[in-house]
């Protein structure tokens, strides 16, 4: 498949120190990466258009859920045939996205999730490890049925057929959780491969995790 | 006695300012009536707080009317504060959509 077709949705918020480097990396692949600026308040939106990506912008900010499916609604109006999730700080590889779209290449998956906790190492701070994941995994099993082995992935890449089922309704971080339930929900075939985490600063705190919870709750009553 | 018309004061001067609310169209009809209907309720509560003690008692309870229209009053706080975050969720589900149209609607390449 030509390079083009694949998509790399970054989600960009306030991300000028990293978005440059970032892109630097991702250029000689080929891919066709789009940067969705989320209202941010420095040059996020002005440094990745002069990297020549193409750069959407949410005027207000809207949390990366939104901002991932904003991304998925262009690539697919840009005929996208895969949709890669990436981020912006810096803490995936670009040399890994091929690892990641492979099985979708090969026909043996709908969706593949990257995750750091199969082979390769990545140094995990001892708090996710050992605290934050394991109660996000169980609050997945419990919540979902959903048994992966890295139950906050963003790195993660889905057939451009298979992303209406993976419609994003959860506006904020709630959204990992929300597209593992829908690619099970859905009984797309699932792949997980192993990726390479670079911790540039702690992620998901104690009292995000209770925030995504909230945000799953609230979404379950609203929805229809 | 004193104490509830004092209390009856209080929820006449309410029951004005939310009329007057409603004339500046700061307040629907549908949200005047029910202002209407709970204040009213209410000074009923207050003009009969000794038939709701003697009720309370019947009923095995030991907490006098004031308390129990307290209770009564955070149950109804909750609830609001329920619908409200149900509310405020919807708005920004309706921003996050009109954020995304225009972001796509104004891509250039």
């Amino acid at each position: 498949m030509d390079n083009s077709k694949i998509f790399i949705i970054i989600p960009a918020y306030n991300e000028e120190k990293n978005i440059g480097a970032v892109l630097d990396k991702l250029k000689p692949y080929g891919y066709s990466v789009a940067v969705v600026d989320d209202g941010s308040s420095d040059r996020t939106a002005a440094i990745a258009a002069l990297h020549g990506v193409d750069v959407l912008r949410h005027r207000v900010n809207r949390g990366q859920g939104a901002a991932l499916e904003t991304g998925n609604q262009y690539a697919l109006a840009s005929n996208a045939e895969i949709i890669v999730h990436f981020d912006a700080d810096g803490q995936f590889l670009a040399e890994e996205i091929f690892s990641v779209v492979e099985p979708l290449l090969d026909g043996q998956a709908d969706i593949v999730f990257g995750s750091r906790f199969l082979g390769i190492r990545s140094k995990i701070p001892a708090v996710k490890k050992y605290l934050i994941f394991p109660l996000a995994r169980l609050i997945n099993r419990l919540f979902f049925d959903v048994g992966l082995t890295d139950p906050q992935s963003g790195f993660r890449a889905f057939l451009a057929s298979a992303a209406q089922d993976l419609a994003i309704e959860n506006d904020g971080m709630a959204h990992c959780s929300e597209i593992l339930a829908k690619a099970y929900g859905h009984s797309l075939r699932i792949k997980e491969v192993p990726i390479t985490v670079l911790y540039t600063r702690f992620g998901q705190s104690f009292g995000g995790g209770f925030r995504i919870l909230a945000d799953l709750l609230i979404s379950k009553l609203i929805s229809k | 006695m004193f104490q509830q018309i004092i209390a009856l004061l209080v929820i006449a001067f309410l029951l004005e300012r939310t009329y007057r609310q409603h004339q500046k169209k700061l307040i629907g009809k549908n949200e005047l009536w029910f202002w209407i209907v709970f204040w009213i309720s209410a000074s009923f509560a207050v003009i009969f707080i000794k038939q709701i003690d003697a009720l309370l008692r019947s009923l095995g309870f030991s907490a006098t009317g004031i308390n129990f229209l307290l209770y009564i009053s955070i149950v109804a706080i909750f609830y609001f504060i329920f619908r409200l975050r149900l509310r405020v969720e919807k708005l920004e589900k309706s921003l996050t959509r009109l954020t995304r149209e225009d972001a796509l609607k104004n891509f250039k390449k």
